[in-house]
């Protein structure tokens, strides 16, 4: 047990030194490229004098290691600069758009493996049967699809051909919850307002599974050659040899031993997945942090752009730790440090 | 069982159904939903120049004055004014009777000097920028105030019916403050907030002591929606009643939809072609005066438009006061050739430069980029079109630092040409890219011309000669597009504002 802590604590150190270094690097290059935040803000009739004015007025004079050390003494103490578009406080906006991207990202989540799991029991099931080439030609061709091209493809045929779904923000009406977790699932279930809940579920659905149709052919492969791998293994042969049925081998023995490195696999996917939030969530004008990403990116907003950098940072370290972590649950032997 | 569970799953496909169809076959009654591009900054409209943005302004606040579709400045909040002085250094205004702000509070002459006199203390504040001479204003009664310039400013009325000018509440605004403010803003136009949903979505409510009466939308809901396709698909699936800039091609096909209309209409904006004067390339006024003449303007519209988009010869909208109506360069690959060549260039010795162009800010941005890329390339002016953000573009300009030539929009909604030509072309201004310095004086002079007649000769004139000299090459006249439900009563205008409060359902 203490091992385990020793672990995790490792771990946990490596993180923050992660995020540590990151926001030096984001901080360092975006001030390096050259880019004026400025120009968005100043009127036509704006000289020289009035962009040292502002610029002064934003804190952005002085050398570069002057501003990230400001910027860094600030972000210690929970304060992440304002954002020079919005004149608010970056955390502010981070705390709103964060939630709806982190129930988009687990709905996707929910929703890729229940696509791939079941999809990778299939494909292992075709193997070397004469439908597998046209099972491997169709996967190949989900794989090629990009996540914003299913978003579209998604919108014409559920929103527009046949529109039973929609396809624009978070809900129809204004969520009535004061005081809530910004997690709108959870917020109106606890609520117990069911139309409300309806509305906010059946408007992740589209852009949950435009990303989850992009992350799970990867899986369904991963998870088809693992079970290939595991299939002629001692203790399944001798599973089979006790007279075990089949189906109580496959998805009593094999799915667990062939879930490991498709546990890896999906952490790493996981990352890409919330870099496919951006265009994403632009297209069904969600309002989560990629959509408040593209948005600083447009306005060279360099405070908001540091500070959704480092949020998609740590979630990515978040969620690696915590497969990580689930490793050594599912696996004993990668208990011992 | 097994019963049990299909009846079950017929049920949840069922509620699946009539939850979605009852999304779309919305209540045609007095609720409006508008599927917009763009999200607002923040709710202080007198901080931001933003183009973009300034319909939902509109909704919220009302400003001084107001500039109508024959681009002509008419009363609004301010029903008369007149200048108190020869010099154009005070502006006497009155104010309307009976305006009332959304918290039922009066408007008057306090809230002018209120607002007004924030901007002059905060630099910060786009009003600032967009009326640089304000100075001060004294209120005289309740409804009567005279605005005082600390030098003279003969657009003083246009600047009061432009980008940023909004009257704030001053009452509420001390009371609540900045922050609270941005968060619960009160204004004096025809819908309140009731609610805000930052990139997602805005709820207005109709304000029924609205000063020209009680909007028939009893309630507009702004849906933010940044990528155009997603426009196109709400308006058409009917999710929303209004859907703005979306794609000329896409104005094609749903026009031939029977439950909607779709219109491209002209925009007082103009697409320019930028030249930096510090680009040893474009030294040579041959070269410049070549780049004009190989463009095909009207093939353009025709490719691009929909044959909406007029061509354009000077920096200014066609019937704008800058306009020459009779300055036509005509397209003319042969005498742009020769033009070319005076400086040295040919098909056989080309010059090579590099044309920087947005993608989708406005439409068909890239797409004219790369056919005047090919027009150049043909009489010998080997172009390469790289894609740039504008954010990008005004970081090069403000530093003088752009390699290459830019197509930009111009967005004017006064039509004045000082807001044209006078700051496209007034070499200290971080926006201009050909700095001509003997320009600035005259611009000085210019805008300091209390005689009407006298400025617009002095701007014709001088648009003349930036149509000789090439220093900025003007294409096109902008177009704006929308679709809409058939049985909605909209109006369009050359400003491009959408004005929920006019419309109504047939």
């Amino acid at each position: 047990m203490k091992n385990v802590f020793l672990l995790l604590g490792r771990k946990f150190v490596f993180v923050l030194l992660t995020a540590f270094l990151l926001s030096m690097v984001v901080f360092f290059m975006l001030r390096v490229i050259p880019a004026d935040s400025l120009g968005m803000m100043l009127p036509p009739s704006a000289t020289e004098a009035d962009a040292q004015a502002l610029r002064v007025a934003l804190g952005m004079d002085g050398t570069v290691l002057h501003q990230y050390k400001v910027w860094l003494s600030g972000a210690l103490r929970g304060d992440l600069g304002n954002s020079i578009f919005f004149h608010q406080p970056v955390t502010g906006l981070l705390g709103q758009a964060l939630p709806p991207t982190l129930e988009l990202a687990c709905i996707s989540l929910l929703l890729a493996l229940l696509i791939s799991i079941p999809g990778g029991v299939v494909l292992y099931l075709l193997d070397k049967k004469k439908i597998e080439f046209a099972a491997d030609f169709v996967l190949v061709l989900l794989l090629s699809v990009p996540s914003f091209l299913w978003g579209i493809i998604l919108i014409v045929v559920f929103g527009v051909l046949f529109p039973i779904l929609p396809f624009m923000g978070r809900m129809e009406g204004t969520p009535v919850v004061d005081g809530g977790t910004g997690f709108l699932l959870v917020d109106l279930l606890v609520r117990g307002q069911w139309q409300a809940w309806w509305d906010a579920f059946s408007h992740l659905l589209l852009p949950a599974l435009a990303l989850a149709l992009a992350f799970s052919p990867i899986v369904i492969r991963v998870l088809r050659s693992s079970l290939i791998e595991t299939a002629n293994s001692q203790y399944v042969n001798v599973a089979r040899l006790r007279g075990v049925p089949e189906w109580r081998v496959l998805l009593v023995h094999m799915l667990k031993n062939a879930a490991l490195p498709t546990l890896t696999l999906i952490g790493v996917q996981f990352g890409f997945l919330f870099g496919g939030t951006l265009l994403i969530e632009v297209i069904f004008s969600f309002p989560g942090i990629g959509n408040l990403m593209v948005q600083a990116i447009k306005n060279h907003d360099l405070p908001l752009i540091q500070g959704v950098a480092l949020v998609f940072c740590m979630m990515v370290l978040c969620v690696n730790f915590c497969v990580d972590g689930l490793y050594s649950v599912l696996n004993p032997r990668l208990r011992s440090a | 069982m097994k019963i049990f569970r299909k009846s079950i799953m017929g049920l949840a496909l069922g509620a699946a159904l009539t939850m979605g169809l009852a999304g779309v076959s919305q209540a045609a009654g007095q609720e409006l939903k508008i599927a917009f591009p763009v999200d607002i900054p923040s709710w202080d409209p007198t901080a931001v120049t933003f183009p973009a943005g300034q319909s939902i302004y509109k909704a919220v606040f009302d400003s001084p004055l107001f500039v109508g579709d024959d681009l002509e400045v008419a009363p609004r909040l301010i029903e008369s004014w007149e200048w108190a002085d020869d010099q154009g250094l005070a502006l006497k205004v009155t104010l309307r009777e009976s305006v009332k702000f959304h918290d039922g509070s009066a408007l008057t002459a306090e809230d002018l000097k209120f607002t007004f006199e924030r901007a002059v203390n905060k630099k910060t504040l786009a009003l600032n920028g967009m009326l640089p001479t304000l100075a001060s204003v004294e209120v005289l009664s309740p409804l009567e105030a005279v605005i005082h310039f600390s030098s003279p400013t003969p657009t003083a009325t246009k600047g009061l019916a432009f980008l940023s000018a909004y009257i704030l509440p001053k009452a509420y605004f001390e009371k609540v403050g900045e922050e609270e403010f941005m968060k619960r803003p009160v204004g004096a136009g025809p819908y309140k907030l009731s609610d805000y949903q930052r990139g997602s979505r805005i709820t207005l409510e109709a304000f029924e002591d609205y000063w020209q009466g009680a909007p028939a939308m009893k309630q507009v809901v702004f849906e933010i929606v940044p990528d155009s396709s997603a426009r196109v698909a709400a308006v058409e699936s009917g999710r929303v009643d209004v859907s703005v800039q979306i794609p000329v091609r896409e104005i094609t096909r749903l026009e031939k939809n029977p439950n909607l209309e779709a219109k491209v209409y002209p925009y007082s904006e103009i697409y320019i072609l930028q030249m930096p004067s510090y680009g040893e390339s474009f030294n040579s006024v041959h070269v410049r005066r070549a780049m004009n003449m190989a463009i095909d303007k009207a093939g353009l519209s025709r490719a691009f438009y929909k044959n909406a988009a007029q061509p354009l010869s000077v920096l200014a909208t066609k019937g704008s006061p800058g306009d020459v109506a009779d300055l036509n360069i005509p397209f003319d690959k042969k005498a742009a050739a020769e033009e070319l060549a005076k400086a040295g260039y040919s098909t056989q010795n080309p010059l090579s430069i590099t044309l920087y162009s947005t993608n989708n800010t406005f439409p068909s941005d890239y797409d004219v980029a790369r056919a005047v890329a090919q027009m150049w390339s043909q009489i010998g002016i080997q172009t390469t079109v790289e894609e740039i953000t504008v954010a990008k573009y005004l970081e090069l300009s403000h530093s003088s630092k752009l390699t290459g030539v830019m197509l930009y929009s111009w967005a004017n909604a006064t039509g004045d040409p000082e807001i044209f030509t006078g700051r496209i072309l007034d070499p200290r201004l971080r926006f201009s890219t050909w700095k001509e310095e003997r320009l600035a004086g005259m611009l000085d002079e210019l805008n300091r011309q209390m005689d009407e007649g006298k400025r617009v000769a002095g701007y014709q004139a001088l648009n003349r000669e930036a149509a000789e000299q090439a220093w900025s090459l003007p294409l096109l006249q902008s177009i704006s597009t929308i679709a809409y439900k058939k049985g909605l009563e909209l109006n369009t205008y050359q400003t491009g504002y959408i004005l929920p409060q006019e419309y109504s359902w047939r």
